[in-house]
């Protein structure tokens, strides 16, 4: 079987911010690289999983992508086409192809429009509807589509409970039938009993629609259960990528190793049987990253070269790749 | 064995545009000396409430402790003037946050702070204070404590403040430390750190330890015993390996069913508890989680099930026997 090609593809993606201090703030004393060199493929109907420590580049990455910030360098190619340098008015058409679903339903929300305004808005935005009538089945549909009534329409963000308001964001990402939607720690707002409802969701609309997810989250258990593929990230860059069972049954990075070690498990029974890796030391701040592999402060392992030279991410065996100097 | 902290019925409601919060609504627990009791729930089950009444820090108003016991080591809080609450509070109990920059003042150094309860509960000199604060934040792994007590709380990282806090906490050597989702806002990795050096601080103390956390993984791996809360009640208690291998409130076993975990099959889609929780201004009739709850009956909705026991250390509030049922 051929592969098909990849809904998107990221090549050496960079985005920096520019970091101002001094008295008034204003003099520029660095420049944080949020995501320095990112390269990954996502193949149309598969989800993506992206877990990495905080301020490690995910939203930016994900927000890079979509085009809603400036990237420095580096190409982003969505459905064959070249958009990471396309004007606005020529990344409107594209748009409409990628949506976002945010980690705070209740921010993200227009606090004085109803549900159905909500999700309609885009569908207005871009003149999709031909008519009325075909706008207000449209909003219908999707408002039945992420299981909420059709009367739930006509209510207001605070009507509704955390994870209801977390559909509303769902349904209004998918009123232009977008074939990529980055979903930005989607769950980690909700309580747990609520979480499996949305995740469970979101699977059954990839089914449904065939949608590509690239899905940022920070529990690695969320991010187990919903992705084909794992990538994690540190401190700007990729140090590990591999199917699901590969990377969570034999991680090859000593951080994504430490990482998957740190997560308890719901089972008092498996965690007296397990072995617990430590580490040491403090996330290291962006503004003045580590020498080398940036994870060579917090690692065990870590040999001179490690201090020195960034390790190339580098194929291991089919599909699982690694950035470090062990392998 | 007796308990260190005995709650009796607590109910703590608020009140808020003409209608009656009961965020807590009858609660009874005890914790020994010594042993880590995880609390579990939704978010607005009435966690932290219960946590702030033992601490009697419920603002008033809104809020009031209608009625109930809470007693530390043989004395009732309840009855205590507030400036015998001060002698306990931050001494004999204390309490560690979830965001410790809301908690430690912008202003003033680590070390100042940390050392602060040890001059005003031991009457130590600031000497003193500052050599015990020393080894405190060395205790805590903060690397060189002799310089690092004289910044700043923004000039440490977050897993840092925290542990900033927990040597804070351990200043007066309480017998009681509530952390409130002490590492909710930390990453994985320092998560695990920093919950593992609370742990190993307690034991080294012999203080009891009581966690409140919304992650089941967490209470796996460090609590004893294990209180679930739902909608300003207990509904569930017992030892922590009973209540994961054997829970028997229908929102026990939800929560348990809905949460994906690393050693899951991951073939099989989760199985959410359908729903949402209740406003506790407008509580359902009967059992709070009836509303939600699969198996419940006409009787779930007459009148709410008291905890009862299913063995002596194990007890549910729930009129349906699931064993029965499933
Ligand atoms: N607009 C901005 N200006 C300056 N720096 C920024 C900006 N946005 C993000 N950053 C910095 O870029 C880095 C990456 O941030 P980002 O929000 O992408 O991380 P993240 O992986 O999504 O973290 P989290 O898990 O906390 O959401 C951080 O150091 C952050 O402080
Ligand atoms: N100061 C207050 N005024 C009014 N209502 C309050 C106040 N503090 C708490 N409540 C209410 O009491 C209930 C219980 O809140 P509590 O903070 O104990 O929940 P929790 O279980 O700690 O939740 P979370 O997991 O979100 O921290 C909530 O409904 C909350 O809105
Ligand atoms: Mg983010
Ligand atoms: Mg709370």
């Amino acid at each position: 079987m051929s592969q098909p090609e990849p809904v998107l593809v990221v090549e050496d993606l960079k985005v920096e911010f520019p970091v101002h201090g001094g008295l008034l703030g204003g003099r520029r004393i660095g420049t944080v690289k949020a995501v320095d060199g990112v390269s990954f493929e996502v193949n149309p109907g598969e989800t993506l999983g992206v877990v990495g420590e905080s301020g490690c580049g995910k939203t930016t990455m994900g927000l890079a992508i979509l085009r809603m910030i400036d990237i420095t360098s580096g190409r982003i190619v969505f459905d064959g086409e070249d958009i990471s340098t396309l004007e606005r008015a020529a990344m409107r058409p594209v748009r409409r192809k990628m949506q976002m679903v945010y980690q705070d339903p209740f921010g993200a929300l227009d606090p004085r429009m109803r549900a159905k305004d909500i999700i309609g808005e885009p569908l207005v935005a871009h003149g999709i509807s031909e008519n009325r009538e075909a706008y207000r089945e449209r909003v219908s549909e999707l408002l039945e589509m992420v299981g909420l009534d059709v009367v739930m329409g006509e209510r207001y963000p605070h009507e509704f409970s955390g994870g209801q308001r977390q559909r509303i964001g769902i349904a209004r990402a998918l009123a232009l039938r977008p074939t990529l939607v980055v979903c930005d720690e989607p769950v980690s707002a909700l309580d747990v009993s609520i979480q499996a409802q949305i995740i469970n969701l979101l699977e059954a609309l990839q089914d449904e629609l065939g949608l590509t997810y690239l899905f940022i989250a920070h529990d690695l258990s969320v991010v187990q259960h919903i992705s084909d593929r794992v990538m994690v990230m540190y401190l700007g860059k990729v140090v590990e990528i591999a199917n699901r069972s590969d990377l969570y049954r034999a991680p090859k990075h000593p951080y994504t190793q430490a990482l998957l070690s740190a997560v308890p498990m719901p089972s008092p029974d498996a965690e007296a049987a397990r072995e617990v890796v430590l580490l040491e030391g403090e996330v290291p701040s962006p503004l003045n990253p580590p020498t080398g592999c940036p994870f060579h402060p917090r690692c065990s392992m870590a040999r001179p070269d490690c201090r020195e030279t960034m390790p190339v991410l580098t194929e291991q065996n089919t599909g699982h790749k690694v950035a470090c100097h062990l392998y | 064995m007796t308990s260190l902290l005995e709650v009796r019925n607590l109910k703590t409601y608020f009140h808020s545009d003409g209608s009656v919060v009961k965020a807590v609504d009858g609660v009874s627990f005890d914790v020994r000396a010594g042993e880590t009791v995880a609390v579990v729930g939704e978010s607005g089950s009435g966690k932290t409430v219960t946590a702030l009444s033992v601490l009697r820090l419920i603002p008033d108003p809104p809020g009031e402790i209608i009625s109930g016991e809470i007693r530390f080591a043989g004395r009732d809080l309840l009855s205590l003037s507030e400036a015998e609450v001060r002698k306990i509070r931050g001494n004999r109990i204390a309490m560690i946050f979830q965001e410790p920059m809301t908690s430690l003042n912008p202003s003033l150094t680590v070390g100042r702070q940390v050392g602060e309860p040890i001059e005003i509960h031991q009457r130590a000199s600031r000497k003193n204070a500052w050599d015990k604060c020393i080894a405190l934040l060395h205790k805590v792994r903060i690397p060189d404590p002799e310089q690092r007590a004289n910044a700043y709380p923004y000039q440490f990282s977050g897993g840092m403040r925290q542990r900033a806090m927990i040597a804070m906490s351990l200043a007066c050597e309480p017998e009681l430390i509530i952390a409130d989702e002490p590492t909710t806002a930390l990453d994985v990795t320092v998560q695990a750190q920093v919950l593992h050096l609370l742990k190993e601080l307690t034991r080294e103390t012999g203080a009891a330890l009581v966690i409140i956390t919304h992650d089941l993984g967490v209470v796996a791996r460090y609590a004893d015993r294990v209180n679930v809360m739902y909608a300003g009640r207990i509904v569930e208690t017992g030892q922590t390996s009973e209540i994961f291998n054997n829970p028997k409130h229908p929102y026990t076993v939800g929560l348990m069913n809905s949460l994906p975990r690393l050693d899951g099959d991951v073939r099989f889609a989760l199985q959410p508890i359908e729903g949402h929780p209740p406003d506790l201004a407008n509580l359902p009739s009967g059992c709070a989680f009836q509303p939600r709850c699969q198996y419940a009956v006409d009787r779930c909705l007459a009148k709410p099930p008291e905890l009862s026991e299913v063995n002596p250390e194990h007890l549910a509030a729930c009129w349906v026997d699931l064993n029965v049922t499933a």
